[in-house]
């Protein structure tokens, strides 16, 4: 029974993992084929350092996901402590109910709705492209700011609400009493809801397809790449993602076991 | 107002969702005592406290200390500090880092601050724990922690919301001695909320029994327990039986169908009262000379006594007595004028007092619930 | 009785604005759109317009109710065997399962490509027994497949989360009672996982049933999707965007529909996710 069980976690592993062992596999190819492995070379690695759009690319995802990660992630954190001082329940409801939504709608849709909401304004100003940087941007933060509010709320509602108590009783003014006490304490809610963000940004096509206009980021030139015949190059470049993400979860999940391992 | 108190609250109301919590309190508070709140949880004692704290703005009423009003001071800017219930230590900081809070508020240089910190701790007995993390320390630990940390700002008045509900009965006692020893140490005044009246009665100058937003009666420790004003304190101190009387006239009390002597004066004639005995001034002896006679219906021993309880004319009297009887035996009770306590009729007459639903499994199932 | 908190409801306020503008506004655009005509003028021509896609629509249902189950039968032991495991092994096994998450599931979804197509790997494999070439890409099969591929650690995740918080006492109390492991998994394990299973299910659904990319490069242009038929109608310009906006406001009323019937399922108060 017990080896069964193994069995079956290492057969749904190498499920999940055969397209990308294919596809780091090909991306070494020294032919231009994602077919018959011919021989290994690094030429596809090196014709991305040259490759502008790419490059580019890499720029504007790098730019937008760090940019809407800390944005909502300002934005949903305030937002969290006013939900959570909300005592209104019913009015409480109806923003979480919203606030749920474009988690739950399908990307497609908040996408097209946000893009129809960008040309209709851009029509309103006399814009003659009105889809680019600011409208990704918004888009961004608009599907980021949920995972960023849904992070810190549990963290928020743990939290002691004498602490905040005990910092104004002795002598915090409101505010200080919210960054010295209340902020430390939902800090990893915060740190989670931040990272979430910035890999949801990373790796958005759906709703960038719709509002990014001319401004292209990663998933899109990669999109625009499987439209016609993929070369090796394509695979270079998701392998060297798949490798500095893997490196990112090693690095974290390293820091988080020695923190806990401080904590005893 | 009095020189001699330092916070006092005039009429004060607090409602909430329609039900008062507090019901035009009046509460004046001597500078350096140490005075509690007692009373079953809903009473309104944790509200009174944090309205003074100035978590909490009245709906109506006034609150001064020294002299000055308080109304609408924020709790930053009161020298008053708090010790919360479940300590409310700041578990991001260490034990240095919790005490040197206010300080580090207040902007008080570096070295004073370690100075006053050191200090603090060895008042607590915790020196030597000042890089310890918050969750490595005990629950009685935490509790020293907390006072350190409020006494630091030099408070004037020091709140404590049930510090010592969490801690097992052990360390409570012990507690019980050191906050005391504190207390007197520092003398400041100290402001002690509890539902446990034992607590109450051991550390305080003065009790306050509260219930349903309004104050029952402030007295000593002894005048709470001797002379109850009503069938609500007699009894929530301790036990008591509570049964209808009439004052035939000064000194002179018909309850139970018999007639006793009693102490208490200035009752109209015939005017109807509540009789408090307490179970350990009633004197079990044999049926013919005992002033009222029953059939014991129960007996549980306690260790230092019996807890018996007897059915005299259905209304079942508790008795603790070092005698053994048993259940079905035919007694008489002896009472002292001296155990026999007066009051006048209130809301709560009728409400206390008999033990004819009494069971020591209910006792403590309601002692239980109240300490959530 | 005022209490004072800490917390300001005030700061809450430029998020109120934001999800007004960005989140409802977008929405009640969509709806305009889908009621007029290319001049503004209201009209019902794109509701009565969808007949066409209805077959779009039955078959995207379909394949995601299909590709769902599948995800759930594939991942439910799965999430059961991880929680048996040490905790080291339960965390190394975790972060294997999310990592794929994180890498474009564009590429993802293509690299079956090379494994599924005609002179693919397994083709390859195949020919060399002899055997072949089977038609594995431009099927349904393939479609299916992609989607649960894409999705299977959104189902496994919340139900692993949720089953490793089960307390232990309770499958101690069921075999003290009596039950096998069996029982204790149908009667126990089963009944307590069901709101990570819930979860599972509508984020495994919801981009399911909503794709245009797997079935694009995996179907062949044989399967046409909802999604693909709006992909395609917004990209034919802006004389097609009210019955694209009709479209798309149909997927998001069915969304709605089968998350409101999920929720029945959950008493979840938040109708959060569990992740």
């Amino acid at each position: 029974m017990k080896w069964l069980s193994k069995l079956y976690v290492c057969l749904i592993i190498f499920f999940l993992y055969a397209p990308v062992a294919v596809m780091v596999l090909f991306s070494f190819n020294s032919a231009e084929s994602v077919w018959v492995f011919e021989g290994f070379s690094l030429d596809w690695y090196k014709s991305l350092l040259f490759d502008a759009t790419m490059l580019n690319a890499l720029k504007h995802t790098l730019i937008i996901a760090v940019l809407s990660a800390i944005i909502s992630t300002v934005l949903g954190t305030a937002a969290a402590v006013g939900i959570e001082a909300l005592k209104n329940r019913i009015a409480k409801k109806a923003v979480m109910t919203v606030t749920n939504i474009p988690m739950m709608n399908a990307d497609i849709v908040t996408g097209i709705s946000l893009m129809l909401l960008f040309v209709f304004i851009g029509k309103l100003i006399g814009l003659h492209e009105s889809l680019g940087f600011f409208t990704v941007l918004i888009a961004h933060i608009t599907f980021n700011l949920p995972y960023v509010i849904l992070s810190v709320l549990p963290k928020l509602k743990q939290t002691d609400s004498h602490l905040p108590e005990a910092a104004l009783d002795l002598g915090c003014t409101p505010i200080q009493a919210f960054f010295k006490v209340v902020l430390p304490s939902i800090s990893t809610g915060i740190a989670t809801g931040m990272i979430m963000a910035f890999t949801l940004s990373l790796d958005d096509f759906v709703i960038s397809y719709f509002t990014c206009g001319h401004y292209q980021t990663l998933p899109i030139v990669i999109y625009n790449m499987t439209k016609k015949t993929v070369t090796p190059d394509t695979y270079a470049l998701s392998t060297l993602i798949f490798a500095s993400v893997f490196l990112l979860l090693v690095l974290y999940n390293a820091l988080q076991t020695k923190a806990e391992k401080r904590r005893g | 107002m009095k020189k001699e108190n330092i916070v006092e609250l005039k009429n004060v109301s607090v409602s909430f969702d329609g039900e008062k919590i507090l019901d035009s309190l009046d509460l004046s508070i001597k500078n350096k005592e140490f005075i509690t709140l007692l009373g079953p949880s809903g009473c309104g004692k944790t509200t009174t406290l944090r309205i003074i704290a100035g978590f909490l703005d009245q709906d109506e009423g006034d609150v001064f200390f020294e002299g000055n009003l308080l109304n609408g001071v924020p709790a930053y800017k009161r020298q008053i500090n708090t010790i919360f219930q479940r300590y409310a230590l700041f578990p991001h900081l260490n034990v240095y880092e919790n005490v040197a809070f206010g300080l580090r508020v207040k902007k008080m240089p570096e070295n004073e601050i370690k100075e006053k910190v050191t200090e603090m701790l060895s008042l607590v007995n915790l020196s030597g724990f000042e890089k310890r993390s918050i969750d490595t320390l005990s629950g009685g630990q935490q509790q020293r922690v907390a006072i350190a940390r409020a006494i630091a700002n030099h408070p004037k008045v020091l709140l404590l919301d049930e510090p010592l509900a969490a801690l097992d009965l052990k360390l409570r006692k012990d507690m019980q001695k050191e906050l005391k020893r504190i207390q007197q140490q520092l003398s400041i005044t100290f402001v002690f909320v509890t539902h446990d009246q034992e607590e109450a009665l051991t550390m305080s100058d003065r009790v306050v029994v509260m219930d349903n937003g309004r104050i029952q009666q402030i007295g000593t420790p002894q005048d709470i327990y001797n002379e109850p004003q009503n069938a609500f304190v007699a009894d929530f101190i301790g036990e008591s039986n509570i049964v209808d009387g009439v004052m035939l006239k000064d000194c002179l009390v018909e309850f139970s169908g018999h007639k006793f002597e009693c102490l208490d004066k200035g009752f109209e004639e015939n005017e109807a009262v509540d009789v408090v005995v307490r179970p350990e001034d009633v004197d079990i002896v044999d049926v013919k000379s005992g002033m009222l006679k029953g059939v014991v219906t129960s007996v549980s021993f306690l260790g230092v006594h019996y807890e018996i309880i007897v059915d005299i004319g259905g209304f079942k009297w508790m008795i603790q007595t070092t005698d053994e009887r048993f259940v079905g035996d035919k007694v008489g009770l002896f009472i002292e004028p001296d155990a026999i306590h007066i009051m006048k009729k209130s809301e709560y007459s009728g409400l206390y007092g008999d033990y004819s639903s009494y069971s020591e499994e209910m006792d403590h199932l309601s002692d239980i619930i109240e300490e959530e | 009785m005022k209490t004072k908190s800490f917390g300001n409801k005030l700061v809450a306020s430029p998020y109120i604005v934001w999800s007004a503008i960005f989140i409802i506004v977008p929405l009640v655009i969509m709806v305009y759109y889908s009621l007029t005509d290319t001049n503004g003028v209201f009209t019902l021509a794109n509701i009565a317009g969808i007949g066409k896609y209805k077959k779009a629509f039955a078959l995207s249902i379909l394949y995601a109710i299909i590709a769902t189950v599948i995800t759930l039968l594939l991942a439910y032991p799965m999430a059961y065997f991880m929680t048996k495991m040490k905790v080291s092994s339960q965390r190394m096994i975790m972060l294997i399962v999310m990592l794929p998450m994180w890498m474009n599931f564009l590429i993802r979804t293509y690299s079956w490509i090379t494994i599924l197509a005609n002179t693919g790997i397994i083709n390859t494999f195949l020919s060399k027994l002899g055997i072949g070439p089977v038609k594995l890409i431009n099927t349904p099969g393939a479609v299916i497949l992609g989607m649960v591929y894409d999705f299977i650690p959104y189902m496994i995740l919340p139900i692993y989360s949720v089953m490793s918080k089960i307390d232990n006492s309770l499958l101690e109390a069921s075999s003290d009672l009596g039950a096998n492991s069996f029982t204790r998994l149908r009667r126990v394990i089963l009944p307590l996982s069901m709101p990570g299973v819930i979860s599972g299910i509508t984020m495994v659904f919801v981009p399911s049933v909503s794709t245009f990319y797997i079935s694009q490069k995996l179907g062949g242009n044989k399967t046409l999707l909802i999604g693909d038929a709006i992909e395609y109608l917004f990209n034919a310009g802006p004389d097609f965007y009210n019955i694209a906006s009709t479209l798309s406001l149909l997927l998001m009323v069915l969304i709605l529909i089968s998350l409101a019937v999920m929720n029945r399922f959950s008493d979840s108060e938040e109708g959060g996710v569990v992740i």
